[in-house]
């Protein structure tokens, strides 16, 4: 390492230069002696508070926060890996220019100013503002305002945000299921609901993968912890209802093999035996009597499959229970009938009076400072679909693409491809070359997260208010830049309203100015004087939170007057030919497939499986054998739309008329480890019908035909298949 | 300041682990900690295909039952630190010996990589350095400076973390005082969302690990083999918390 | 030197084809025995390069493997010890052979012995030094080997005496330098031999070689008493060598390995490998080197039913061993019994058993020991089936363990297939390049033999009689 110029400007006539040498480190290092930074993970959308253990200006260990609410010390395994994103081998070092033109896969670096000048000049000679689009993914909350300030000063259209992993999620199925019950139809940035795990008694998660991917696992897991063996009154339950046994049923006590879209059906049950057989000690179930008049028991049974007297039993557990909730999670968002499911499941917690008391649902307490009132909401798929539309007819002459990879995440038919293609002057913020940067003109790369600054209201909240702050741990590796800052640069380039609305020399004025809107705010952890403080502080700290434990009470103002009912969820392909119900499913090492590109994800063993560096097909004991495959035999998976090619595991938590694949794998791009393994389940996803394409993302309702190939192929696993089902020797 | 500086006559610590399998989600957490406290090495696919990779901490998973009626079950296993190892004995070289905390040392740079003590082990939890582990530029930045990093030839497996445990005496001795219990943890330990993972001391009757492992819920892998291991686990399905 | 004996010459021609009651002279039988020595014709040649070819392409893939590391092998967890220590206990089982000939055999006055001890012994040598080979080949960082050798320094480490490996240590390299010495001593008379027969480099030599022996009565005298002493301590050597390697296995707790019966079953079942061997190469030597003359029928016969006997013990220690493992119903080595008999490891297992129980049979017959390519048959047969049970008991074994999550599979790889060639023909190399230094039968014990026996008539008949000469 070298040293640092010091000009001295003693007088303008007199100019030294000293050369500092290394041995003299920042103030705050000792050689060996490690320093620790608050900051935030960004691996998923969760916002876990981190710390960060550097050692001579190297990021050595990401433990989590303990005194962040959030996630309290504890942290996942996407989280820990973190350290591989910041020093990944195969990120751009540089702003690029596809030299070779798109797809050409040779880049130039560039100087960023010759980045910001082509920029500037390309929304300067702009025909309509509305010809600019971006297009956003996991972006933190500060980065958002800013874009979307950015756009709104400009008169163009707001940042479109998607990305598969919250899609996955189900995040904006979500939240519009909160918007309809607890706010009114217009009331904007009604947050995630919160489930009270913790202090439950009984959990009945249909479709939650709590304890994998679904939204804020980490505190979810220690929420599941505590449920189990941290509750004075005894041991919690969990039931899991879903199609295939995640690693969340099997930390349950009872799995529910539903069928898959009948899952809505079943809550309704439920519900209906609690109001006829008067269960539970809440008082009198009259008043949502008639969210239940359309139930009939028996039908439930006959096209779900669960028995009667299992619906009985469920429901007389979780009635009997003085601490129960019911969790509509993320694999329903999939299905056709997804928001009528997230309804009868939710509406079990209304019937329950489950809100706002201890072990059920609340809402979080708003962040009381305007910047942090609430968290980015994810668009919804009909405006993806929307942006794709208006790509495909020229009407954008600058797209901006940061925090998702939608050549990858999207299904072919929604056009994404020839979308992008129609765009003249295409940018992505990508830290590595990804298969969207691989259409684009320009990448400009953004910072890692462990790099870079900002705030993020996390979300679903914790147990309180909170806002986790992120600040560079490290100084930045490469000549990247933040992208709040080329923001700000361009905005200050174009001038006039966009300068004024974005006045900030940098993002972390920017996070100054937000962060001391919360000084003076009695019930927070700490507080200060002066912004400086305060600042100062906030990154000590790792963000702001209360003192206190703070959760608001939902009110149901937004309850059914007429029957809840579930319609049918329509599936692609016949069940003749197609007789499979395909279940793809975020891994939990690569989620949506953005952490591919990690070695320490991809040789981590999957929990149900233990198979890693590659995708597998899932299939019933059952099914195999008819089938006449067995494990590592390569099948291929036929769609009414695409078809793939992977090893079986045969698994016995899945449904003989269910597949399922995981999502990750598949890249063509994005760095050595990612690229050419696997295949992306994704190509397999039909549109259910033309009239649906484009308004929700169908990620759950396609049926799938398997046929022999007769190849093997050997899955890595950490499991010995000579040894499987061989546990009870004794 | 005089302080009262723990006397040499006093016993050392125990340390051991208890596992709370009702705890634990599978999150494979700890998996990815420990590669990133320990600088243990990816290997690539046909290598983990073929029982090469280098996890020190692994979750078994076990199925149960038959479809409708199957259950699945996580069992993280690591280093079981036993106070009668098998694998001790046998290392001709004595790069694996019992320490006076009851840890089952490695000593990287004595090991000639005979893998007698892999063989012994009957856990299998010992991982081979099969060829020269690579940290493809610049994942070398992210290693542990206190931790070797090992080249081929040599065994290496879960050490509780003694690189901790030292620091953590090292400091408490530095300071004057004794070690609180849970000052002490491992990666594993402390990055687990369920908190399933508890580390401390066994010879402190008042310590978590002390109390939890008295539950009659507590059993330990392969007892009747008397290889005496550190690591008690908690089965699940029951309750521990009274009330 | 003794005249030729009258009597002798018109011995009925039963005795006419034992060896030692030949009508011969001495001269005649030094040169019978020093000519082998000198005819190196092509095939020989072609032979050498053949296994110097191997020999190097083994000495590469060692290399490659040091270099690469020992991933270049097939081993994996759990499977951590494979072909290389299964080779090195089948060299040191056939190591055992040639202590048995010459020094128990000698103990017990077996005449039978005399022209074959030499090639026992060479034998022995030859298959400790290939298997004092595979403790540094499967050693993770060779380069540090010397650890495992207790001499003093300057951080007081010492090895660990607790560890098999040391004891393997300690006990191979006791046994390879008390068989060299054994080896060398019986040697030093037919050095001399061969110095007053030869001249040039080979003069040189054996000069140096025999050190200054005379053959007077003093120097006789003090052979013999060597001789006795050294017969007398090589074989608890020998029977601890075994017992020790076998110890290897059976002080873990690996199931399979965990039995009481592994040092005598070892050492059985090397007596059976080693002596299969040896009858294997004299038959290759006879025919190679045409020495007829001195290994006749009544040597191979002597030699196969000693195998036959040795056969049968291993056959009833593998009994004994097997019959408490299946009784036992300990669910691992229940499973690795399932694996043999019905399971992926059967071919081998039959491969074994076969291999092993056959020549038992087969041996009894007097027309298949005393005919040279059945008797090679069958004692090759013999190794194939002792190899395998090798294999079988360190690779098959470490397959399954306690817990059957971490059971495992075993692929070789061309690095251990190379090297394990390479010690066969390392071994083949040395034993053909020493047939052609040393002489290959001894002499000088077939010449002492030869004094005890007269014929001697006795009213009509005709017989053999026998002296004590010692």
């Amino acid at each position: 390492m070298t040293g640092a110029g010091v000009l001295t400007g003693m007088s303008p006539t007199v100019r030294r230069v000293a050369l500092e040498p290394f041995v003299r480190p920042p103030e705050e290092e000792l050689p060996g002696r490690a320093t620790w930074y608050a900051s935030t993970c960004r691996q998923c959308p969760a916002g876990c508070g981190i710390l960060v253990r550097v050692i001579n200006g190297r990021a050595r260990k990401i433990e989590g926060n303990p005194a962040h609410p959030l996630n309290r010390g504890k942290l996942c395994a996407r989280g820990q890996a973190g350290l591989q994103v910041l020093y990944n081998p195969d990120r751009l070092q540089n702003a690029v220019r596809q030299s070779g033109g798109r797809g050409s896969r040779q880049f130039k670096p560039i100087q960023w100013t010759e980045a910001i000048d082509q920029l500037s000049s390309a929304f300067k000679s702009l025909g309509a503002p509305s010809r600019v689009a971006f297009l956003g993914g996991l972006m933190s909350d500060h980065l958002l305002t800013l874009v979307s300030g950015f756009l709104k000063a400009l008169g163009a259209p707001p940042p479109v945000l998607f990305d598969l992993h919250t899609a996955l999620e189900g995040r904006a199925e979500a939240t519009d299921m909160a918007r309809r019950w607890f706010g009114d139809s217009q009331a904007q940035g009604v947050p995630l609901p919160l489930y009270d795990i913790a202090r439950a008694q009984v959990v009945f998660s249909f479709g939650a993968n709590l304890l994998e991917t679904w939204m804020s696992p980490v505190a979810q897991g220690r929420d599941y912890g505590l449920m189990r063996q941290g509750q004075a009154g005894g041991r919690g339950l969990l039931v899991q209802f879903e199609p295939r046994l995640s690693a969340t049923a099997a930390s349950a006590d009872e799995w529910i093999p539903v069928k898959p879209g009948t899952e809505g059906l079943i809550a309704l049950g439920l519900g209906r035996i609690i109001v006829e057989d008067n269960l539970g000690q809440v008082g009198s179930h009259s008043e949502h009597a008639h969210l239940y008049r359309n139930v009939s028991v028996t039908d439930v049974a006959d096209a779900s499959g669960v028995s009667v007297e299992t619906l009985r039993r469920l429901a007389n557990a979780f009635a009997a229970a003085d601490h129960s909730v019911a969790i509509p999670g993320g694999y329903l968002a999939g299905l056709g009938n997804g928001s009528q499911t997230m309804d009868a499941v939710l509406a079990l917690n209304v019937l329950m009076r489950r809100l706002g008391r201890e072990g059920g649902v609340f809402l979080p307490h708003q962040v009381p400072a305007e910047p942090f009132a609430s968290s980015a909401s994810v668009s919804s798929f009909a405006q993806v679909t929307d942006l794709i539309e208006r790509l495909k007819a020229g009407q954008v002459d600058i797209l901006l693409i940061h925090g998702c990879n939608p050549l990858y995440e999207l299904p072919q038919w929604t056009g994404i491809a020839e979308a992008i293609r129609r765009v003249p002057l295409v940018i992505s913020f990508s830290s590595c070359v990804d298969e969207t940067a691989v259409l684009a003109d320009l990448v400009l790369p953004d910072h890692t997260y462990l790099e870079g600054w900002g705030y993020q209201v996390v979300s679903p909240g914790a147990d309180r208010p909170a806002v986790s702050g992120q600040q560079p741990v490290v100084r930045p590796l490469y000549d990247t830049r933040a992208t709040g800052d080329v923001m700000l640069a361009l905005a200050a380039r174009i001038g006039g309203q966009v300068a004024q609305a974005l006045p900030w020399s940098d993002e972390v004025a920017f996070l100054e100015q937000n962060s001391a809107q919360l000084l003076g705010t009695s019930s927070g952890i700490y507080d200060a004087h002066t912004p400086a403080g305060f600042w100062s502080l906030w990154r000590q700290h790792g963000g702001w939170w209360t003192e206190k434990p703070l959760r608001d009470e939902p009110e149901a103002i937004g309850t059914p007057t007429g029957p809840l009912q579930v319609s049918p969820a329509v599936f692609a392909g016949d069940a003749q030919q197609h007789p499979f119900h395909l279940i793809p499913y975020p891994s939990l090492a690569l989620s949506d497939g953005r952490g591919a590109n990690l070695p320490w994800l991809q040789e981590m063993p999957d929990p149900m499986t233990t198979a890693s560096w590659n995708t597998w097909v899932e299939l019933n004991p059952a099914t195999a054998r008819s089938l006449q495959v067995d494990n590592n035999d390569v099948v291929k998976v036929v769609s009414p739309y695409g078809e793939l090619q992977a090893p079986v595991v045969v698994y016995p938590g899945i449904r003989p008329d269910a597949v399922a694949i995981p999502i990750g794998q598949g890249h063509r791009d994005y760095g050595r480890f990612a690229q050419g393994r696997g295949s992306n389940p994704l190509a397999l996803l039909a549109p259910p019908s033309e009239q649906a394409r484009g308004s929700w993302l169908p990620w759950g309702a396609t049926r799938v035909r398997i046929e022999r190939t007769g190849r093997k192929q050997e899955l890595a696993r950490v499991e010995s298949l000579d040894g499987a089902g061989r546990e009870k020797l004794r | 300041m005089a302080q009262d500086v723990k006397s040499s006559v006093e016993a050392a610590p125990r340390w051991a682990m208890i596992v709370d399998l009702d705890r634990c989600t599978g999150c494979q957490a700890c998996v990815v900690a420990c590669h990133a406290e320990n600088n243990i090495p990816v290997v690539n696919e046909q290598q983990a295909a073929y029982g090469r990779w280098m996890h020190w901490i692994i979750v078994d998973r076990y199925w149960e039952g038959e479809y409708p009626n199957v259950k699945a079950r996580f069992t993280p296993v690591m280093c079981q630190q036993c106070a009668q190892a098998p694998c001790e004995p046998v290392c001709p070289v004595f790069a694996t010996y019992h320490n006076r905390e009851g840890l089952n040392a490695q000593v990287y740079n004595r090991c000639i990589g005979t893998r007698f003590c892999g063989n012994a082990c009957p856990y299998k939890v010992r991982a081979y350095n099969w060829f020269e582990p690579e940290f493809p530029s610049p994942l070398t930045e992210q290693l542990n400076p206190d931790v070797t990093v090992r080249s081929r030839g040599i065994m290496e497996k879960c050490t509780f973390c003694i690189q901790r445990i030292r620091r953590a005496e090292l400091d408490a001795k530095a300071q004057g005082r004794q070690l609180a219990d849970g000052e002490v943890q491992p990666a594993c330990v402390q990055t687990c969302p369920p908190s399933a993972l508890v580390f401390g001391d066994l010879n402190d009757p008042n310590s978590q690990v002390s109390q939890l492992a008295r539950s009659h819920r507590s059993f330990r892998l392969l007892d009747e083999l008397g290889t005496d291991p550190a690591v008690i686990y908690l089965k699940g399905g029951e309750t521990n918390v009274p009330g | 030197m003794s005249q030729a004996d009258p009597a002798r010459a018109s011995a009925p021609s039963e005795y006419g084809e034992r060896l030692l009651l030949e009508a011969r002279q001495d001269a005649d039988i030094n040169q019978a025995v020093l000519q082998p020595m000198f005819r190196t014709g092509p095939a020989f040649w072609v032979l050498v390069t053949i296994l110097g070819t191997l020999v190097a392409w083994g000495l590469y893939a060692w290399g490659y493997l040091v270099y690469w590391g020992i991933g270049a092998s097939g081993k994996n967890r759990p499977v951590y010890w494979t072909l290389f220590i299964t080779t090195f206990v089948f060299w040191v089982g056939i190591s055992h052979a040639g202590t048995m000939i010459s020094a128990v055999l000698r103990l017990l006055k077996a005449d039978w012995r005399r022209p074959i001890t030499r090639g026992a012994e060479a034998m022995t040598a030859f298959a400790l030094m290939m298997a004092g080979l595979y403790p540094l080949v499967h050693l993770g960082r060779v380069w540090k080997f010397y650890w495992m050798i207790p001499y003093p320094n300057n951080r007081l480490m010492w090895p660990n005496f607790q560890s098999p490996l040391m004891w393997d240590m300690v006990a191979i390299f006791t046994y390879l330098i008390g068989s060299t010495l054994y080896l060398y001593l019986a040697l030093i008379p037919d050095m001399a031999m061969a110095r007053d027969y030869t001249g040039g480099w080979r003069y040189r030599l054996y000069r140096a070689l025999a050190l200054g022996w005379r053959g007077t009565e003093g120097e006789w005298h003090k052979l013999h008493r060597a001789l006795s002493i050294f017969s007398v301590a090589i074989i608890p050597i020998f029977l601890s060598v075994h017992s020790i390697v076998s110890w290897d296995f059976a002080v873990t707790i690996q199931p399979r390995w965990h039995s009481t019966i592994f040092a005598p079953y070892f050492v059985v079942g090397a007596i059976y490998s080693g002596l299969s061997a040896l009858a294997s190469i004299l038959v290759l030597v006879r025919r190679g080197m045409r020495l007829q003359e001195f290994l006749r029928a009544e040597h191979f016969n002597a030699l196969g039913r000693l195998v036959m006997v040795a056969g049968m013990a291993w056959t009833y220690f593998w009994f004994a061993g097997f019959l408490v493992e299946w009784y036992g119903n300990e669910p691992v080595t229940r499973e690795l019994i399932r694996q043999e008999v019905a399971g992926h490891l059967a071919p081998l297992f039959y491969l074994q058993m076969s291999a092993n129980l056959i020549p038992v049979g087969l041996l009894a017959f007097k027309k298949v020991r005393t005919t040279p390519v059945l008797l090679l048959a069958a004692t090759l047969l013999v190794n194939v089936g002792m190899f395998t049970e090798r294999a079988l008991i360190v690779i098959g074994s470490l397959q399954r363990n306690d817990i059957p999550f971490n059971w495992g599979t075993y692929r070789p790889t061309w690095v251990e297939v190379s090297i394990v060639v390479m010690t066969f023909a390392g071994f083949a190399l040395l034993y053909t390049l020493f047939s052609r230094i040393v002489p290959y039968v001894p002499v000088w014990e077939i010449k002492e033999g030869r004094l005890r026996y007269t014929m001697r008539r006795i009213g009509r008949l005709l017989v053999p009689t026998a002296a004590e000469i010692e």
